[in-house]
């Protein structure tokens, strides 16, 4: 016969368990079994590859209970989720571990060792006593960490935290009900018992000479069954709260090595992404529309809660930059940007009705070089990007045709951005049987918007995509484009596309270094601030937008720079309207550098 | 002579009134019955800043599509806000949303915020 060691007040706890488990893996099952067949097919591939699930598993050890990306971002913040999460873990397992020496059979029912003080209050097993006190002792230091960050984010450098839902806070308040609740009731165990290590037992100590002796069996009872009932509650409130990331975040990290990716049309693994943000609200504190004041509940974290909860409105979709600062920080490593457009896409498709069949009838003129500029749409608002590239072409004894001198379609970008992807499909085909009838080789464009959507959603053939500052980089690496340093001072601006969309961060600087100073801002490359004239933002006034540049305008001008230099026409823009230095496009200052006119 | 006057008046395509740069047109009342206000005021409480436009047409100057297209959003807008709202969407339609006319508009009208919020509320033709 085998011992159940069944016992009243375990059932909370059972219950609590039970409905975590079978609400959760319904959840997952049906969101891995409805990914389209492509990721399926990867998700296949992946699972018998030794190398690819010991790398998601040393992974989910690291951000699921290390949390060492918090870590990069904000160091006590890091000991909060770290102290919680590895040491509650920490707590199960060694609690595992105990039962399983002191009952020697490796079969132990899970409720065991949760509860083990209480199932045997005279059970010593080595230094298990003192680990468990310290382990309690570190998750509840990391509970008071919590309980201060709810209240006072400003002491971990946060301006705002969270606002949660009515599931959060249940859940929220059982949680930190648990461990108070284990101490005390560890601690009356030891009480009665005379046992216990450093914490349990000193607190025992402390009970048995404050208290009547025979009141400690019946405070016992009530609170084992205290922390039995909070357990529950707490398990029974993690798939209706953000605590579902605990479990989510596993099944994520596996998917991600197998490379299945967010789509713009969603998927289940949208859902998946959505259930494993844990709602820290890292990401809060970088957006500008909240340093601004713009906007307070549009922010990453506040879609994500949305959209698991009821739907997201297409307003609060519509009010961001896309800039990806949240992202980068993000510790869960959701892809942000393209779940907004997502639901973007979700919530226009229904009214959004465009038609391009003029594109047809769209043509370029022959081609005279192999290397073609685009300037884009806003490119073609700043002229002078482009006569300095005709200028720096002449300099350096190369031919550029310029495809859309007399007038270009536009990328496709900012409708896929608004989330009217058969729009911007549209676009994107006619552009690529442009690009490609035209028999270039090297498609160099000014506009970090065009370059991204080329890169990521373009199929050219092999064409080799350039921005700007690469081009002209490797024109005078080549030893082409022969140029002087001189006194001038530059500082840079990334812009977000070319930055943190795609990377390109040193061959900006290496041409500046080449020409000039280049200066630093307080905050560049992945932490650059986006110039707030964004196209990804339905919503903003120019006031705003002004507002925002105002705010990047003050860091450059704290450099003391000649210049602002920045190598997208929109940034251009959106920042020479705050400022009284200068902004130039880097074409503009290369120009100035080696000292040609105007073609 | 008197061709070319019945030219003008017939107000289409006469060639003295084609080499003068204008034509006449004719006459056009508004329906204030038949307005249809609803759009407009929806638009302008989403979009504020609409209430700035000064009807100059820099977007439509600007605008990519209407470099290959029939379109003209200075036109279209100033529809919405006389209430004629019919047979507007189809025109719409062209728009790439490329954003030039946002940074153009010396008033600082969000355009692009009206052509996305028009796109939600016009009429189905």
């Amino acid at each position: 016969m085998v011992n159940l060691y069944f016992e009243p007040f375990i059932i909370p706890f059972i219950v609590g368990v039970v409905v975590l488990f079978s609400v959760m893996w319904t959840k997952f099952i049906s969101w891995i079994s409805a990914l389209p067949q492509s990721d399926r097919r990867m998700m296949r591939s992946g699972i018998f590859s030794v190398a690819t699930v010991v790398g998601a598993l040393w992974e989910a050890f690291r951000e699921c209970l290390l949390h060492l990306k918090i870590g990069r971002v904000n160091g006590r913040l890091w000991y909060m989720h770290t102290s919680l999460a590895f040491g509650w873990f920490l707590l199960i397992a060694f609690g595992k571990a105990e039962a399983i020496l002191y009952l020697k059979t490796p079969v132990v029912p899970i409720y065991v060792d949760v509860f083990f003080r209480k199932y045997f209050p005279f059970a010593h097993v080595g230094a298990f006593g003192f680990i468990m006190d310290a382990l309690l002792l570190f998750v509840l230091s990391g509970l008071v960490a919590a309980v201060v960050k709810r209240f006072r984010p400003s002491v971990y450098g946060m301006r705002r935290t969270t606002d949660h839902t009515l599931g959060d806070k249940l859940a929220l308040s059982a949680l930190w009900c648990i461990f108070p609740l284990r101490l005390l009731a560890e601690s009356f165990n030891s009480a009665i018992y005379d046992s216990g290590s450093f914490l349990t037992g000193s607190l025992g100590a402390l009970w048995a000479l404050l208290l009547p002796s025979r009141s400690l069996p019946y405070i016992n009872e009530v609170l084992w069954w205290c922390y039995s009932v909070s357990l529950g509650l707490f398990f029974v409130s993690v798939p209706i709260s953000r605590y579902l990331h605990i479990f989510a975040e596993i099944p994520l990290i596996f998917l991600r090595s197998f490379k299945v990716r967010a789509s713009v049309r969603a998927t289940t693994f949208t859902k998946l992404q959505r259930a494993a943000c844990s709602r820290c609200g890292i990401c809060i504190d970088p957006c500008q529309l909240s340093a601004e004041g713009i906007s307070l509940d549009t922010q990453s974290v506040y879609l994500l809660r949305d959209e698991r909860a009821k739907g997201a409105t297409l307003a609060k979709a519509d009010s961001c930059l896309m800039c990806g600062r949240c992202q980068s920080v993000c510790p869960v490593g959701i892809e942000l940007d393209v779940i907004r457009t997502s639901v973007r896409h979700d919530r226009r498709k229904a009214t959004s009705s465009f038609d391009y069949g003029y594109l047809d009838t769209v043509h370029v003129p022959l081609a005279t070089s192999k290397v073609g500029f685009f300037s884009g749409c806003m490119g073609r608002l700043t002229p002078s990007v482009a006569a300095s590239m005709r200028a720096i072409a002449i300099r350096s004894g190369v031919d550029i045709w310029f495809i859309d001198e007399a007038e270009g379609i536009c990328c496709g970008r900012p409708q896929r951005m608004a989330g009217n992807l058969d729009a911007a499909d549209r676009m994107r085909e006619r552009n690529e049987e442009l690009f490609v009838e035209s028999g270039i080789d090297t498609l160099v464009t000014s506009c970090p918007i065009c370059l991204r959507t080329f890169r990521e959603d373009y199929h050219l053939n092999g064409i080799r995509l350039l921005h700007h500052s690469q081009f002209i980089a490797e024109l005078m690496e080549q030893g082409r484009l022969d140029v002087e340093r001189g006194a001038a001072s530059f500082a840079y601006h990334d812009p977000c596309e070319l930055g943190r969309g795609l990377g390109i961060y040193d061959e900006p600087r290496v041409v500046l270094g080449n020409i000039g100073r280049l200066e630093e801002v307080a905050r560049s490359r992945d932490k650059a601030l986006c110039c707030g004239g964004s196209l990804a933002h339905l919503g903003l006034d120019m006031a705003q937008r002004d507002r925002i540049a105002a705010g990047v305008c003050a860091e450059f001008e704290a450099t003391g720079a000649d210049f602002i230099v920045t190598s997208c026409p929109m940034c251009k823009k959106s920042l020479s309207r705050s400022t009284e230095t200068r902004v130039i496009d880097i074409a503009e200052a290369v120009k100035m550098a080696v000292g040609v006119e105007e073609a | 002579m008197e061709k070319a006057v019945a030219d003008i008046h017939k107000g289409s395509s006469g060639t003295v009134a084609k080499k003068f740069g204008f034509t006449v047109k004719s006459g056009r009342a508004i329906d204030i019955d038949a307005a249809d206000m609803s759009v407009a005021d929806e638009v302008m409480a989403r979009v504020p800043s609409w209430s700035l436009c000064i009807g100059c047409g820099g977007c439509t100057a600007t605008c990519t599509a209407g470099a290959f297209a029939d379109y003209n959003f200075r036109r279209l807008h100033l529809m919405v806000r006389r209430g004629e709202v019919t047979g507007l969407r189809g025109r719409l339609s062209a728009c790439m949303l490329c954003g030039k006319c946002v940074l153009q508009c010396p008033r600082g009208v969000n355009t692009r915020g009206v052509i996305a919020a028009l796109m939600e509320l016009l009429p189905r033709d």
